[in-house]
């Protein structure tokens, strides 16, 4: 029996990434799987008022900083919220605000730094260690990641191919259907399902198997979200099914052992489809939890599993 | 204007939290039930504590809750945003056993709450409704055992049906429910206001009507029932023991710790929200406080003792009226108009149908927390695909309920029932979960907590706020504590209620040794989910 201990979508998040490296020899993990989202979605610049004030906002609020103490405080609060930040003086800023290319690069710069910086972590946490660790983008994460990620030390890709994982055999997708953000990494139902029926092509023994796809099967209750309306805002009195519908076709059609999967983050929990369990362990990544969810997972069944918020 | 944003935000998919501050504003003032809290605050409270002041007792209770309670819950809430309740805070805080423990003894409570008010619709709700309009034959039925226990499970069949089919659906029902019943609320007390000049006459009026005793003549005969005068002027000890009923009003807004996990910027939203459902109960309490003393003392206290008996009024000789002496009759008696009563009825209806539907919010909430910590079987944690709400929970919600409110109907066993229940949540809910507030800063099991806490600067004097609002609750909890055990109508409580109470946290220890041996047999150590992961 092996102990996987699966986490998905912490955006940015340095405490949760830290939080996901402390928790295996906590947890007693043999192995650990870090999906996507990886990266972030806001950069919050401090703008100088003085040589020692600066201001900035973060989470909606006007935040003035007067000391150098209460800066620093500052810059972990945002890094730990999976937010990026920079000092910028106010001409700075005015001249990135109207230029949106500067804006995208800017972001790609910390966000690139920053996932590095987490590899750079894990090389120095995993070395000498037991656990194996793999690691994948999400639908939000630029194509850059893959290549950061294949070239890590310990950490190992899984990404669009087949790792096996003590005899079960995971296939990971990183992609997702249609979302209103037009993110990285999304595509038609009709591509989605393409690619994923190429993965579970490569797949030997799906009753063994994990499918480790990004985006829930549609339908189930991993997969439900408010309704936003026309301008991005939540209806918080309705819920949705946001899952793919080529996700669902392919697992009612293979049911493979185990589904695990991210991205809708409100919908933390465990259903069966078929024999398959499908399991979304939810993430609350901006408030520091780490969310994830232990599998014992014997040959051909899975003995058991538990929720984790750390 | 707009404030400024100082922030570059990018095109990313996956959000999280969708309930406002009015949403949860609603959830909590909700559960404080305005319209039958003041029911219980004068007929239960100044019935029994005859020399009460219920300005004081609002005004006292308005600031111990108002700075215990959002602290209180609007921390813990704040620091560990998930939506199963008190058992998150008092598992992580304490211990996962008292956690369970207590939470065993909330999840009965809930399932009390379910068959104690879904009774009450039928009566004094519908009666009520029924002896304003002169239906009086309605009125008689609907104080049938066999009668009550129907209408208490049409309540609970409806009750079940606002939540089972989704928020959107709650919520909805919830908006309308809560027009219906802070408008009933607002008529009933503008009449009071205005419409208490010579009521002795028309109560005289009402009575020769229906050959009932007089103004004088009801004093007496409550009097001579009493075996006291009833007291002229108010005193303290009485004034304190009325705090017990009014908790009804101020206490229950914690209703909205279970959407915790649902509210968006749970920091400011949990705290802010529960303020404001302390304080509008307490206006319009103060309202009807101010309004109620233009009528004697005494008459009002008589009043007020008469309804409390076990066939309310009636049990008073002589006395005939169709409807009880509950504030709400004394209402319509000063203005008796058959549309008012029934705005008055609805009002008190739609505020003990939402108590029951809220139950439907909480019970399943609670032990799908327990599922999640694998404390509970797997099936606490599904969630129904097409409502999206754990329907196998409000299932077993209902089936409880109905057993309960059967038990209650048929067989009424009074150490369980009315305010009973605040006892139990007393000690079992609030006061631990005060207790949890109180340590918190201090507890080296829930320092991580702590340390990411947003709350961990806000001080006072060097003490943590939620250490001082912890305090400042635990006091208001105390004059509960101690008024609730000595009140006179519920010495039985005190021996078959605390043998009941201390069999169910008996219960919850067990469950949590049972699940916890359970989970090791397959290689799982449920004690890793209730630790914090170090941050560093």
């Amino acid at each position: 029996m092996i102990k996987l201990f699966f986490v998905t979508d912490i955006h940015g998040s340095n405490v949760c990434f830290r939080k996901f490296l402390n928790a295996l020899p906590i947890y007693g993990v043999d192995v650990a799987v870090l999906l996507g989202d990886l990266t972030g979605k806001v950069l919050v610049p401090l703008v100088e008022k003085t040589s020692s004030s600066w201001e900035c906002t973060l989470m909606g609020q006007h935040v003035a900083i007067d000391t150098e103490d209460e800066l620093g405080k500052i810059k972990k609060t945002i890094e730990n919220a999976g937010y990026y930040w920079v000092h910028q003086t106010r001409d700075e800023f005015e001249a990135m605000r109207s230029d949106p290319a500067r804006i995208d690069a800017l972001f790609k710069e910390l966000v690139l730094k920053r996932v590095q910086e987490w590899l750079d972590l894990a090389d120095e946490r995993l070395a000498g260690k037991p656990f194996q660790m793999y690691m994948a983008p999400g639908n939000d994460d630029w194509f850059v990641i893959d290549d950061m990620i294949d070239a890590a030390t310990l950490i190992k890709p899984c990404d669009m191919r087949v790792v096996e994982i003590d005899k079960h055999e995971m296939i990971t997708c990183s992609w997702s259907n249609p979302t209103p953000w037009d993110t990285p990494r999304e595509v038609s139902e009709a591509e989605l399902e393409a690619k994923l029926e190429g993965l579970c092509g490569l797949v030997k023994n799906h009753e063994t198997a994990i499918y480790n796809f990004h985006v829930p099967p549609h339908g189930y209750s991993l997969d439900l979200c408010p309704k936003l309306d026309e301008n991005l805002t939540m209806a918080a009195e309705e819920k949705i099914h946001a899952g793919s519908v080529g996700a669902k076709k392919v697992v009612e059609k293979y049911q493979p052992l185990l589904g695990l999967h991210g991205h809708i983050h409100e919908s933390r929990g465990a259903q069966k489809a078929g024999r398959t369990l499908l399991i979304n362990p939810g993430s609350e990544y901006s408030e520091g939890i780490l969310k994830g969810v232990l599998i014992m997972l014997d040959k051909k069944k899975i003995k058991d599993y538990v929720f984790t918020s750390g | 204007m707009a404030e400024e944003q100082l922030a570059f935000a990018r095109k990313a998919s996956g959000l999280v939290r969708g309930l406002s501050m009015w949403d949860a504003f609603g959830v909590g003032f909700m559960n404080q039930g305005l319209t039958p809290s003041i029911v219980v605050m004068t007929s239960l409270g100044v019935g029994v504590y005859t020399g009460g002041n219920m300005i004081i007792a609002v005004v006292l209770s308005v600031i111990l809750a108002g700075i215990g309670m959002p602290i209180v819950w609007g921390v813990l809430g704040g620091s560990m945003p998930r939506s199963g309740g008190e058992y998150i805070y008092n598992s992580r805080i304490i211990h996962p056993i008292i956690g369970i423990a207590e939470s065993f003894g909330n999840a009965f409570v809930w399932i009390m709450w379910i068959y104690v008010l879904a009774p009450w619709i039928a009566d004094p709700g519908l009666t009520m409704l029924a002896s304003f309009t002169g239906a009086q034959g309605l009125a008689d039925w609907a104080t049938q055992p066999y009668a009550t226990f129907i209408l208490a499970t049409i309540a609970n069949i409806i009750a079940f049906c606002f939540v089972v089919f989704g928020i959107k659906i709650f919520a909805r029902a919830q908006k309308i429910i809560m027009a219906i019943g802070i408008g009933g609320c607002i008529v009933l007390t503008v009449v009071l206001s205005i419409s208490a000049g010579g009521f002795a006459d028309s109560w005289n009026e009402m009575a020769a009507k229906h050959n009932s005793l007089d103004y004088n003549a009801f004093l007496k005969a409550v009097e001579a029932q009493a075996g006291a005068a009833m007291p002229t002027t108010w005193n303290w000890f009485d004034s304190l023991g009325v705090m017990v009923a009014a908790s009804w009003a101020f206490a229950y807004a914690y209703c909205m710790a279970f959407i915790a996990g649902e509210v968006k910027r749970p920091d400011k939203t949990i705290i802010m929200a529960n303020l404001f459902a302390v304080l509008v109960p307490g206006i319009f309490c103060l309202w009807t406080a101010i309004a109620l003393y233009q009528l004697d003392f005494n008459f009002l206290s008589a009043a007020f003792y008469a309804d409390n008996l076990e066939n309310y009024a009636w049990s008073i000789e002589g006395f005939n009226l169709p409807f009880s002496t509950n504030y709400v009759g004394l209402a319509f008696i000063m203005l008796p108009n058959a549309v008012l009563g029934v705005i008055y009825a609805l009002s008190y209806i739609a505020f003990a149908l939402w108590w029951v539907t809220l139950s439907y919010l909480a019970f399943p909430r609670i032990i799908f927390a327990w599922g999640m910590d694998r404390m509970g079987p797997k099936w606490f944690t599904d969630v129904d695909a097409r409502w999206a709400s754990p329907v196998k929970n409000h299932v077993l919600c209902f089936i409880l309920g109905e057993i309960g409110i059967a038990l209650y109907v048929f067989w009424t066993n009074s150490p369980l029932q009315g305010l009973a229940v605040t006892g139990l949540e007393v000690v079992t809910v609030f006061g631990v979960t005060a207790i949890a507030a109180l340590i918190f800063p201090y507890r080296k099991r829930a320092r991580g907590i702590w340390n990411a806490s947003p709350y961990r600067t806000w001080k006072l004097l060097g003490i943590p706020v939620v250490t001082l609002g912890a305090f400042v609750d635990l006091i208001y909890l105390a004059i509960l504590f101690v008024f609730f055990f000595i009140m006179p109508d519920l010495r039985d409580f005190t021996r078959t209620g605390v043998i009941f109470f201390c069999s169910i946290w008996l219960a919850g220890i067990l469950w949590y040794f049972y699940w916890k041996w359970r989970s090791r047999t397959v290689g799982v150590d449920v004690s890793m989910t209730y630790g914090e992961l170090p941050p560093e």
